[in-house]
């Protein structure tokens, strides 16, 4: 095997190139230019100094939009779990011809723009959207009810949005799963749930924790949804770092807040790789 | 080959340390070197040559904007010098003012922009985008308001690196069916704080100025000199509660407002003449100093300067002006005693008849803009309800 | 196989997804046929209005081709990088391992508005002017985690054996790559190209910045008609790609059945 060293290496080589020069490099620019100072014109002003970090944790405010994207990002990862789940067992065990089409149309609201698609719910969920339209007509309510403009919509967009992603992940580990193991299980005596439980969920767990880094790093850093879909209070980590760097082009401090989101993140994504990430849960497996 | 190739850039790399030769030729050399071996070097300069042929870049909101200038003057233009003229969408002000800002080289990629208000105009200047015009070549110029060229030059020390092209007000639209106008009239701008239209308010929330000016009025202060900075902040905290949505786009404003999801907001006054155009009712406030603000084709530093000049002419056309007003329900920066106005322009909000602009207020841009870091932090806590 | 007891609740829930995912799909559809501008339910009438209006705007339908095709080099770029670095580290242990996979997921931890602000700080350092190859480059990374994760998922569930086996027989490992792996891995690359297609398609904040004038794509163009009002061809634009997505495998399926009956008579 010694002999084999350079292999991984020759076929990491390009990711590893482009992500260094299109992530790294420019990230190491980020970090620099987080301990810089914005002039009153916009410009910035090399310097080193700690103030726009001594900003953030100055008061509870801005800690506390980190706090509410990372439980935002929790409930849209369970939740896209409960709803995602199923549907992928589905094309797993369907026999249906339209398995294909369907497949296709889980990426199919892609193709409307994201922009579109997040502003459609207000046709929907708005005071004169079309389910407050319809309960109105059959005299279910009589004043319309406000489903727009808080954590709930907001969750909604996020949803609409990052779902395909958690069941294609669960669909395509699920669908390496050789289906005679739960034949051989139920041949054993093993009920239909059992034999779920003992062989198919496990060796779908790849699939599942795949797709719940996704959906949760993909959270963390949208801003989409908060700012159509959400109220006053429902703005999240990445809505601030669009604010600074493009609204008032405080380049130093959206760096800051930048680097502060990504630290946190990566400490979240490496802790996760090491203990439940795609290659541990493979191990177990063995 | 390989060793010699790597001689070379080693001398390469010593002549850059020694500072004989810029980074861009050191970056082009290796992107050559880096190709010629084969390896994944100069990536970013490839392209470069391809846009040789001559042309101009010409950035704004899109839409019908874009069509109308395409169609009055870029189109004429084009025909008339053999320049193409590249039109490209911004999202907005300040992303536009970012991409600017991290670009290279100056004047390469971004020429010209329809930029919007005031301040704006001081923050390109101060950051070192302006150029110079030589009006002489803008005979055009001569009938534009010379109030709207006055600011401008009052910014840039005299001299203009932008043409005036329309202006518009930062007004209040109300739902007619559910306030009446005497009503909208005789509150002005407390109308925005009305208890009665508890959750059927809006504004927008990307821009702590607007929302700053609303109330300062309401508290009955001068919106360029707030005295009382508590009474603005308790006034904004008070409005929160009562508000529907703080809305980021005119796209929002238009369908919230069409859909009667909120009854009253600030409102750009030419999506409020969109609204009507379209009959809907809604109604159109401008009370005393109405936040006003100009528009203006700014011609970024490094470009050249004879195209510009000559591209603005032909905006500044009055048939190209009016086309892109009517498009855009702004009047244009063209002043109605010199050129003509069809009715269609003469009937938009914020049109002023006698080309003087007396009585419009816009946002002084070294109080905005000094204040902008302080003011937009605040602004956001306070949206967020602390 | 005997379907699951149960099965038809499990296909019910899966139908009420559907239904719940193409909601807002639907009532954009919808919209695209309403003359009025600002479409709101109930609908006012119904005309191709907006349909006529798209075939004339050689602005949307520019930036259309710009998408797809910077959609589709992406697609096929991401795979081909990709699919070498899944084997890496589904197949290879080495030092690092973690920490590079780690690496790898990067792009989509850090918020698009400062990766696409970075890059241009960086190029602004080499002087160098934005071009298609670094928008294409900078999609590529963009969209590469998405392929990583999924074919990393499905590499681990095809055993090692029959690689091995491949290779005892005689097969080299390209050989072996293609014969063996390839095809165990087809609904995974099937996955990654689509995936990484539709990301590049719909993205918005990186493409804003690193986009020249000459490039911008469709959601670019969106984001700039937010300021004044979002033109119903955008609708009509989506309402001819869904369309055109549904209807091309579905006459495919049908063409190949039939000549499949041809061929049986």
């Amino acid at each position: 095997m010694k002999s084999d060293s350079w292999k991984p290496w020759a076929l990491l080589g390009p990711s590893l190139t482009a992500v260094f020069f299109l992530l790294v490099i420019p990230v190491c620019f980020v970090v620099v230019y987080s301990f810089w100072l914005r002039a009153p014109s916009g410009n910035d002003i090399p310097a080193f100094q700690f103030g726009n970090y001594a900003k953030f944790f100055a008061d509870f405010f801005y800690p506390s939009l980190l706090i509410r994207t990372i439980r935002v990002a929790l409930e849209t990862v369970l939740l896209c779990l409960v709803m995602g789940y199923i549907p992928a067992y589905f094309f797993y065990r369907t026999e249906s011809s339209l398995k294909p089409f369907l497949m296709i149309l889980i990426m199919l609201p892609f193709w409307i723009s994201f922009i579109i698609r997040t502003l459609s719910w207000i046709n929907i969920l708005g005071d004169s959207g079309l389910i407050n339209h319809v309960f109105l007509k059959i005299g279910l309510i009589d004043r319309p009810l406000a489903m727009l403009y808080n954590e709930a919509a907001v969750l909604m967009g996020l949803l609409q949005y990052l779902l395909p992603f958690m069941i294609l992940n669960i669909y395509v580990s699920l669908d390496g799963i050789d289906k005679s193991l739960t034949e051989a299980a139920k041949s054993l005596g093993c009920t239909e749930w059992q034999a779920f439980k003992e062989v198919t969920l496990p060796l779908s767990l790849p699939g599942v924790s795949a797709g719940c880094l996704l959906v949760f790093v993909l959270t963390c850093g949208t801003y989409l949804p908060p700012m159509i879909l959400g109220g006053p209070g429902n703005d999240m980590i990445a809505n601030l770092i669009f604010k600074r760097i493009v609204g008032t082009l405080d380049w130093p401090f959206g760096s800051a807040l930048s680097t502060i989101l990504l630290g946190l993140l990566g400490v979240i994504v490496y802790t996760y790789n090491r203990y439940l990430g795609i290659s541990q849960i493979f191990k177990t497996l063995q | 080959m390989a060793k010699e190739l790597e001689q070379q850039i080693d001398q390469m790399v010593d002549r850059y340390r020694n500072g004989k030769i810029s980074r861009r030729d050191f970056m082009k050399y290796l992107g050559i070197a880096g190709a010629a071996a084969g390896l994944a070097g100069g990536p970013f300069g490839l392209a470069r040559n391809a846009f040789a042929a001559k042309s101009i870049t010409f950035h704004s909101w899109g839409g019908s904007t874009s069509e109308a200038l395409r169609k009055y003057a870029f189109d004429p233009f084009t025909k008339a010098t053999g320049i193409e003229v590249v039109d490209a969408a911004f999202t907005g002000m300040d992303a536009f003012l970012t991409q600017v800002k991290a670009s290279y080289p100056p004047g390469g990629e971004f020429n010209l922009a329809h930029l919007s208000a005031v301040y704006d105009y001081a923050r390109y200047t101060e950051l070192g985008f302006g150029s110079v015009l030589d009006e002489s070549k803008i005979p055009n110029l001569k009938n534009v308001i010379p109030k709207m060229t006055d600011t401008l030059r009052a910014i840039s020390g005299g001299t203009l690196s932008a043409v005036p092209y329309d202006y518009g007000q930062t007004g209040i639209a109300y739902n007619s069916k559910h306030i009446s106008k005497d009503k909208a009239e005789k509150l002005g701008a407390s109308l925005l704080w009305d208890k009665d239209l508890k959750g059927k308010l809006g504004s927008w929330g990307g821009d702590f100025r607007t929302n700053m000016w609303y109330a300062a009025l309401h508290t009955g202060q001068s919106p360029n000199n707030i005295t009382d900075m508590d009474a603005v902040w308790n006034a904004l905290r008070e409005q929160r509660g009562m508000m529907k949505k703080y809305w980021a786009s005119g796209s929002e404003l238009m369908s919230l407002l069409a859909n009667g999801e909120i009854y009253a907001t600030v409102a750009w006054s030419g999506r409020v003449a969109a609204l009507q155009k379209q009959g809907h009712p809604i109604g159109y406030l401008a009370p005393n100093n109405t936040y006003s603000w100009m528009e203006y084709m700014y011609v970024l530093k490094g470009t050249d300067m004879d195209v510009a000049q000559k591209l603005l002419n032909f905006m500044l056309e009055p048939d190209a002006a009016i086309a892109v007003a009517l498009g855009q329900n702004y009047p244009p920066s063209l002043d109605p005693t010199k050129v003509s106005m069809p009715k269609d322009i003469e009937k938009l909000p914020a049109f002023d008849p006698t080309g003087k602009l007396d009585g419009y207020l816009f946002a002084d841009p070294k109080y905005w803009n000094s204040h902008q870091v302080e003011w937009t932090e605040k602004w956001d806590r306070v949206k967020a309800g602390s | 196989m005997k379907l699951p007891s149960g099965w038809s609740l499990i296909r019910a829930y899966t139908i009420l997804i559907y239904v719940w995912m193409f909601t807002p799909i639907v009532a954009v559809v919808l919209l695209s046929f309403n003359p009025q501008q600002f479409g709101s339910f109930p609908m006012e009438g119904f005309s191709f209005r907006w349909y006529f209006r798209l075939a004339g705007n050689a602005t949307i339908l520019g930036a259309f081709k710009n998408s797809i095709v910077l959609g589709s080099l992406t697609a096929v770029l991401t795979t081909a990088v990709g699919i070498p670095a899944a084997m890496a580290f589904v197949r290879y242990d080495f030092r690092g391992k973690d920490t590079l996979n780690t690496l790898l997921l990067a792009p989509i931890m850090i918020p698009e508005v400062v990766l696409g602000v970075a890059l241009l700080l960086f190029i602004r350092w080499l002087q160098q002017p934005k071009s298609f190859v670094l928008l294409l480059i900078g999609h590529v990374v963009l969209t590469l985690p998405y392929v990583l994760l999924v074919v990393q998922a499905r590499l681990v569930g095809i055993k090692k054996e029959y690689e091995e086996a491949a290779q005892t027989l005689g097969a080299s490992p390209f050989q072996t790559f293609w014969s063996v792996t390839f095809p165990l891995l087809a609904p995974a690359i099937f996955a990654g190209m689509l995936f990484s297609f539709t990301i590049s398609f719909d993205d918005v904040t990186a493409t804003l910045f690193w986009a020249t004038a000459h490039n911008q794509t469709v959601p670019v163009k969106i984001f700039g008609m937010l300021r004044n009002s979002i033109s119903p061809e955008i609708n009509a634009l989506g309402t001819v790609m869904i369309v055109l997505t549904v209807s091309i495998p579905l006459f495919a399926g049908y063409i190949s059945r039939r000549f499949a009956r041809a061929a049986e008579k």
